[in-house]
């Protein structure tokens, strides 16, 4: 039998890839594609006809002064939330890999917040900040204190730091991965040559970590930007329409104000701006990586 | 060692065809439809709170006639379900929407009811191009809530909601209650539907040609400032915020804390309307609660009447869907809903709605749709307008929040408002 044909080179494609392809084109391509189709129609998302209406959508959309808005803010808060998640998320890896007494239970404490779905973890944290804080700032002060989600940028704050809680013991894991990669003997050699603890963590560790910075910073940065769970149960947009995200004007646009063109238009957008950041920031970060 | 990964391999690949085969299996079964013998048929019902009562009709409809009627609830936006069940083929056969949706959905998917017992039993049945459409499930109106457990224990005497009229009779009577002890007798619910669906509407809706009112926003001839209802319900409005109880954190009280305060008496004014009675007896509800016309300075044909109507309608889907002997089989039921002893028992007695129907005469066992209800056959409810573009609740809610929050000065929301209809593409009706 001959391996090198075209035919037994699609065969063995078909049997291994075959189901994955398949389903991934059902659930994945094919729905993106008849997406595209729709943001030149001016659909409501009900209707039986699809008026074809050309670029209008994407006009509209660009328009949107709400849409960039919320874009804008969105990358204010993946900025903030992206920092926050990695430097937590190495600083509990390095004191889950140090050997401290119990580092297993740390690191299961760290991780578990991460298995709470991003509705819940809203709601509860919408009531720590809105009762729990309040009533202890009210102990305290003796007086009446406002609810961080009362304000702008308080809601922004609450948003970033239920993210950062969320998502730094799942980045955690990553970086505990990196750290064991790397061999204790490269370390002891620096140190043997004369590094301090530090020296050694900066020169020899954390270049070595490199791959593992790469993708958590990638995670997070594309986690962070279609952010919608946390964003409707924590703060459902407000104070004023003022910690409404980008996915979720884009939910709005096209399921309450029933404009599914403009909306699916709209998300196309933040897709493309999501994929142009993970990406050129994979491909900075894979340049320099060091191999051991 | 080997043995076990084969074993394991061979184990996970059934596993993982049966996952395969159920999800398969799942989507044939849902398009037979039927049950067997009997017709069955799906509801889609868009009110949480009365989910269980109608599973419970449902099955008395069986019992009594055969017919099977699977009901569904969703959490998901109202019209977002609808669609994925369209985009799917298989709609419900009975859809719970709201009024405005009748008018886009029903016309477009809806089936003619029209010769139906029910519809001469009521004036709330939406009629589109000379079709019955909407089945109107009950009657919503909104006022002002109040609580004359509470007051009485303030003022020792029996409250009377007939005694205030205007503005200056409640602020006078508001004041008796902060000197009896009441530090704050008012609350305001923060959503952007209560405030500017509920609220901000009675303005256009409080006049003789709301139609009229709404195209003069569109054209951007309107000047708010100079209107006198919008003035006096904002004066209204003001005087609900300056004794509100929730004052230090307006936007930021959860409905569960307002409704608590109605509910227990800490409070004795509330903006808000029947739909909110599952919501009170939730707490250590005292009983007595109440609701009467919003009190305005300004006199005029609506000064003493609720504002409501019809609220959450049904239609039939008559799409190439749902087989005809489908679509009967659910016209027989809401006609059943309306006209059978059973069915106004559901409304008025099990789910405490105040119902659309005449003929119904079953007490209602909601205390705030009582009083609706003398409303409704007084003739004294002012109609809702029901063709408001979708994204008005929300962007103008956002402005009514800051004003609540007193983030901008009343010219800055007319402003708002005249800036936002003036911008908005007129809703074709």
């Amino acid at each position: 039998m001959k391996r090198n044909t075209f035919s037994y080179k699609v065969k063995q494609y078909l049997m291994f890839g075959g189901v994955g392809t398949f389903l991934f084109c059902a659930v994945v391509i094919v729905p993106f594609i008849y997406g595209i189709y729709l943001t030149f129609t001016s659909w409501d998302g009900v209707s039986r006809d699809k008026p074809l209406v050309g670029f209008a959508n994407y006009a509209a959309a660009f328009k949107d002064a709400d849409f960039w808005m919320a874009m804008g803010r969105t990358v204010i808060y993946s900025v903030f939330a992206v920092v926050f998640i990695n430097i937590l998320a190495f600083a509990m890896a390095y004191l889950v890999t140090s050997g401290v007494k119990g580092q297993n239970f740390f690191r299961a404490g760290f991780f578990v917040p991460n298995l709470i779905g991003g509705i819940v973890l809203g709601y509860i944290w919408k009531f720590v900040f809105n009762r729990a804080f309040v009533a202890i700032g009210n102990a305290i002060t003796g007086g009446t204190t406002t609810s961080l989600l009362a304000t702008p940028r308080g809601a922004m704050f609450c948003l970033i730091f239920a993210s950062v809680w969320q998502y730094a013991g799942y980045m955690m894991l990553i970086y505990v991965a990196g750290f064991m990669s790397v061999s204790d003997s490269l370390k002891e050699a620096a140190m043997i040559d004369g590094c301090t603890p530090a020296q050694a963590m900066r020169n020899v560790t954390i270049p070595l970590m490199r791959s593992s910075f790469v993708q958590c910073i990638f995670l997070s940065i594309t986690r962070c930007f279609v952010i919608y769970d946390v964003n409707l149960s924590l703060t459902k947009g407000e104070p004023f329409g003022e910690s409404v995200m980008a996915a979720m004007h884009v939910y709005n646009t096209a399921f309450t104000y029933k404009r599914y063109g403009q909306g699916q238009a709209e998300a196309l957008i933040l897709f493309i701006v999501c994929a142009i950041i993970g990406v050129t920031q994979e491909w900075i970060g894979k340049k320099g990586e060091v191999e051991a | 060692m080997k043995k076990t990964r084969k074993v394991l391999a061979v184990l996970l690949t059934i596993i993982l065809t049966l996952g395969l085969a159920a999800c398969g299996g799942g989507g044939g079964s849902d398009s037979s439809g039927g049950t067997g013998d009997g017709t069955s048929i799906t509801l889609f019902n868009s009110k949480n709170e009365i989910q269980e009562q109608f599973e419970e009709l449902a099955k008395q409809y069986e019992e009594q006639t055969g017919v099977h009627v699977e009901v569904y609830y969703s959490q998901d936006t109202v019209s977002a379900h609808l669609a994925t069940k369209y985009a799917s083929k298989s709609p419900y056969t009975i859809n719970m929407v709201d009024p405005k949706d009748i008018y886009t959905l029903g016309k477009q998917y809806g089936a003619d009811m029209s010769g139906y017992d029910w519809v001469a039993d009521t004036d709330y049945a939406i009629t589109v191009d000379g079709k019955v459409l909407g089945f109107p499930t009950c009657i919503e109106a909104r006022g002002i809530l109040y609580n004359a457990d509470a007051i009485k224990r303030v003022t020792g005497k029996d409250f009377d909601p007939s005694s205030i009229n205007t503005l200056d009779d409640f602020k006078a009577f508001l004041d008796e209650l902060v000197a009896g002890g009441m530090e704050s007798p008012t609350a305001i619910l923060k959503p952007d539907w209560s405030l500017a669906a509920h609220y901000l509407q009675q303005v256009y809706e409080e006049r003789e040609d709301p139609e009229a009112f709404i195209q003069g926003l569109y054209a951007g001839e309107v000047d708010l400032m100079q209107d006198a209802k919008f003035n006096a319900l904002m004066d209204t409005f003001d005087t609900l915020k300056a004794y509100n109880m929730f004052k230090a954190g307006a936007i930021s009280a959860e409905d569960e804390l307002v409704h608590q305060a109605m509910s227990e008496g800490q409070d004795a004014f509330q903006f808000g309307g029947c739909w909110e009675w599952n919501d009170i007896l939730t707490y250590d509800y005292t009983g007595n609660i109440g609701i009467m016309p919003g009190p305005q300075n300004v006199q005029d044909a609506y000064t003493g009447m609720l504002v409501g109507g019809g609220s959450k309608y049904f239609y039939v889907d008559g799409s190439e869907y749902t087989s005809e002997a489908d679509q009967k089989a659910a016209m027989d039921f809401l006609n059943w809903l309306a006209t059978s002893d059973e069915g106004k028992t559901f409304v008025s007695e099990t789910c405490g709605m105040v119902s659309p129907f005449r003929s119904n005469t079953v007490p209602c066992s909601n205390d705030i749709g009582v009083v609706v209800k003398q409303y409704v056959d007084a003739g004294k409810l002012v109609p809702n307008y029901d063709y408001d573009p979708d994204d008005h609740y929300s962007k103008l809610g956002i402005e009514m929040q800051k004003y609540l929050a007193d983030q901008c000065t009343r010219e800055e929301l007319a402003a708002a408002i005249q800036n936002y209809w003036a911008t908005t593409t007129p809703v074709e009706h």
